[in-house]
């Protein structure tokens, strides 16, 4: 068994814990500074799913460059539209629309039931710049109901948390749990740091499916983090007076090497065969889940065994003594 | 050997039972891959109605349905979500805005009377549009359009005695708060039976239509607004299911190769089992039934990485066990034993967060969250029992020969618990040293 060992997890313990630290730094910087700087004062630019608002997207014939986008903007402000904020979506080539094509997506503030004067206004104005441009989708969230979903979600998250600390300390131990929790932390910061970054430099905006990424995220970071943990439980069981637990970690983290790379191996193929050929709508939340998956990966050989033996460590010193 | 028999031709039964249930049952998909508009409506508190009942919302319910079957579009679906909100699901409707327009009226008819003559001020009778029986499209003898209305017995009676009061006086009708019209009454009407023509102007015929139609879906017992719309174009629609399935299909297909080339022949057998794994899923879809989103789809598509997880996971543990000198038999067997804590652990964990995503999450969520949950319940039986039963029907109990079909090199292989193995001992297994 010890002569396998290609991964040295807890000899260089420190080593991890700084490269974390430089995964997880420029995203928290970014948030720190868009909760600052940005009139919101949220780390993320959230879309109209959390803050109500109206979203028309227009299927246009031409690509769309960014001086007619300014152009329909004034266009827009001219003819009575509040605060409009427009996007250009590339659409995929190739598989289904050989033409060239974008999606202008307009967003407003949230346009009522009875006023149809505001979203045809709109629509009037992206005709006159792009005749054969065709009215694909429309969102609408309410004020309060923005809010409202926004609650939900969070609440969501903490308690798919607090499930799996209940269930990991019933069929592991407690500190593993706790490790375990940290390492899904730490993939979710590293994720939501770069959607920080991308909606602060790409003017990217989050929405509904967002969070479903995330809490895939914390899903996929737990499976990961588990299958090491079971060989670590396992591995204890046979060798906890042989070896200490430090050699059990690294032993362990060895022996699932192979499968944590491939399992992730195979999980990216399907995500990036998604991301370059799936539709416009789930890119971003595609990519969410590649970097969460990434991430979860690294972290699940890395940094929760390392936590794992740290935290032990840290238990045991006050015995010894 | 025998039950392993009997274990594969119930695989095969099962498979071509998903399979004819694929093609006769039609696959239910959102309408962000048809096309079409969801839109939530939320019941409003009013200086009169401080709460918002149950029973209320039922009526709403009701009435709300009989409106959208008035739009005359098949497939619609209205639903109650939480204690006051419907959601309202119209596939492909011609004209959304008049859609949206008809449905959030509150269709209030009511007949007034002035407070004093000649005042202008109109107050209740307290006959209204639940006094009606049904309301009818006609022309009047001038041939402009009239909404004919037909009271019931409370409202025949009620109107009688009203008719009978206001003998040479004005009576108002009010529809949605508008006055429509403020006939003199000549005489008392006994008959039950009354006309609104459209005033001096007459309707359009649109106008009496839509008045005809609200009337006769019921009015709505409190105002409801539309707080979220979410309409998808039939063209971004047939796009989206385009590109899933190219994607989907492709993703596929490199894992099944990679399966192969890392694998071998238990790589092979893992396509196989993940092919039936699809097949069974989609039965399972179809059977529920689960109406496919694309959120659903992306839940469906990262089952498939777990699925190939879990077959990942034991082939890694019998290629482990091999080195360490197990017979195939019990290396098998060991890889699947050992791979079950962290397989099911894993899942367990999924499942929860799912359920937890189920509960309170918006739609989007919730058809994501039951794909993945169901697809990763299905992952566990398809890896432990069609891939188990596969391998060890095809490797049987004899020495493994050619070391290369599980990637292996012949002098990896240990042989340290070759010869002290008996049967007995091959269904059991201990520490790897």
């Amino acid at each position: 068994m010890e002569n396998k060992i290609k991964i040295h997890v807890v000899k260089y313990r420190w080593l991890w814990m700084c490269v974390s630290a430089l995964f997880l730094l420029p995203g928290i910087i970014t948030m720190i500074y868009a909760s600052i700087t940005t009139p919101s004062h949220l780390p993320l630019k959230v879309g109209i799913d959390y803050t109500g608002g109206t979203v028309l997207q227009y299927m246009t014939d031409k690509k769309v460059d960014n001086d007619s986008l300014t152009k329909i903007r004034a266009e827009l402000v001219k003819s009575g539209v509040e605060n409009p904020s427009l996007q250009i979506i590339n659409v995929n080539d190739g598989v289904t629309n050989t033409s060239n094509s974008d999606i202008i997506a307009v967003r407003t503030k949230f346009i009522a039931e009875d006023d149809t004067a505001t979203a045809d206004k709109i629509t009037s104005v992206i005709k006159s710049a792009y005749d054969n441009s065709e009215l694909i989708s429309t969102t609408s969230v309410g004020p309060t109901l923005g809010k409202e979903l926004f609650k939900n979600s969070l609440i969501a998250l903490s308690l798919a948390c607090l499930g799996i600390i209940v269930y990991l300390s019933f069929r592991f131990q407690f500190d593993f749990a706790i490790a375990a929790i940290l390492a899904l932390i730490h993939d979710v910061l590293f994720v939501v740091g770069i959607f920080a970054m991308l909606c602060y430099f790409l003017n990217v905006q989050i929405d509904g499916l967002f969070i479903t990424a995330l809490l895939t995220v914390i899903g996929f970071s737990v499976h990961d983090t588990i299958v090491v943990f079971d060989r670590i439980r396992e591995n204890l069981r046979y060798y906890a007076k042989k070896m200490s637990f430090g050699e059990i970690v690294d032993a362990s983290v060895n022996q699932t090497l192979a499968r944590s790379i491939n399992t992730s191996v195979t999980t990216l193929i399907t995500l990036f065969a998604l991301y370059f050929f799936g539709g416009v709508t789930t890119k971003d939340f595609i990519l969410a889940m590649i970097l969460g998956i990434a991430i979860g990966t690294y972290s699940s050989i890395f940094f929760a065994s390392m936590l794992i033996d740290f935290l032990r460590d840290k238990q045991n010193q006050p015995k010894r003594a | 050997m025998k039950n392993k028999i009997l274990l594969f031709w119930i695989i095969v039964a099962l498979v071509i039972f998903s399979v004819a249930m694929i093609i006769i049952k039609p696959t239910k998909l959102g309408l962000d891959l048809v096309g079409g508009s969801r839109l939530v409506l939320e019941a409003q508190t009013t200086p009169t109605i401080a709460k918002i009942t149950p029973e209320m919302m039922d009526s709403l319910q009701f009435a709300i349905e009989n409106r959208v079957n008035k739009l005359g579009v098949a497939e619609t679906v209205v639903q109650r979500q939480g204690e006051k909100r419907l959601v309202v699901e119209i596939p492909a409707v011609k004209d959304l805005n008049q859609a949206k327009k008809f449905l959030g009226e509150t269709a209030e008819l009511a007949f007034k009377k002035e407070l004093k003559e000649g005042s202008g001020q109109w107050i209740d009778t307290g006959l209204t549009g639940n006094d009606l029986n049904r309301a009818n499209l006609s022309t009047s003898s001038s041939g402009q359009w009239v909404v004919d209305l037909e009271f019931n017995d409370k409202g025949t009676k009620k109107f009688a005695e009203l008719t009978q009061q206001l003998v040479g006086k004005p009576m108002a009708i009010f529809f949605n708060g508008e006055l429509t019209s403020a006939p003199v009454i000549r005489e008392a009407i006994i008959g039950g039976r009354a006309q609104i023509s459209g005033g001096d102007n007459g309707f359009a015929y649109e106008e009496a239509k839509e008045m005809v139609d609200l009337l006769n879906a019921g009015a709505l017992p409190v105002p409801a607004k539309i707080i979220e719309e979410n309409t998808v174009g039939a063209t971004l629609g047939a796009d989206s299911i385009e590109k899933s399935k190219f994607a989907g299909m492709v993703g596929l297909g490199i894992v099944m190769l990679f399966m192969i080339g890392y694998y071998r022949l238990p790589g092979l057998i893992a396509d196989v089992a993940l092919v039936i794994y699809s097949v069974i899923l989609f039965m399972l879809f179809k059977m529920v039934p689960v109406t496919l989103t694309l959120a659903g789809i992306a839940g469906f598509i990262l089952s498939i990485g777990m699925a190939v997880d879990a077959n990942i996971l034991i082939f890694e543990r019998t290629k482990e066990e091999l080195r360490a000198g197990r017979t195939l038999f019990t290396a098998i067997n060991a890889g699947f034993d050992r791979a079950f804590t962290s397989i099911f652990d894993s899942n367990m964990t999924t499942i929860i967060t799912c359920v937890i995503l189920y509960c309170l999450g918006t739609s989007i969520v919730k058809g994501f969250a039951l794909t993945l949950a169901l697809g990763v319940m299905v992952s566990m039986f398809s890896a432990i029992t069609v891939t188990k039963n596969f391998m060890h029907l095809i490797f049987g109990t004899g020495d493994l020969k050619y070391p290369f079909l599980f990637g292996l090199k012949k002098d990896e292989i240990g042989t340290a618990y070759a010869a002290s193995e008996t049967k007995r001992e091959k269904a059991k297994f201990g520490v790897l040293d």
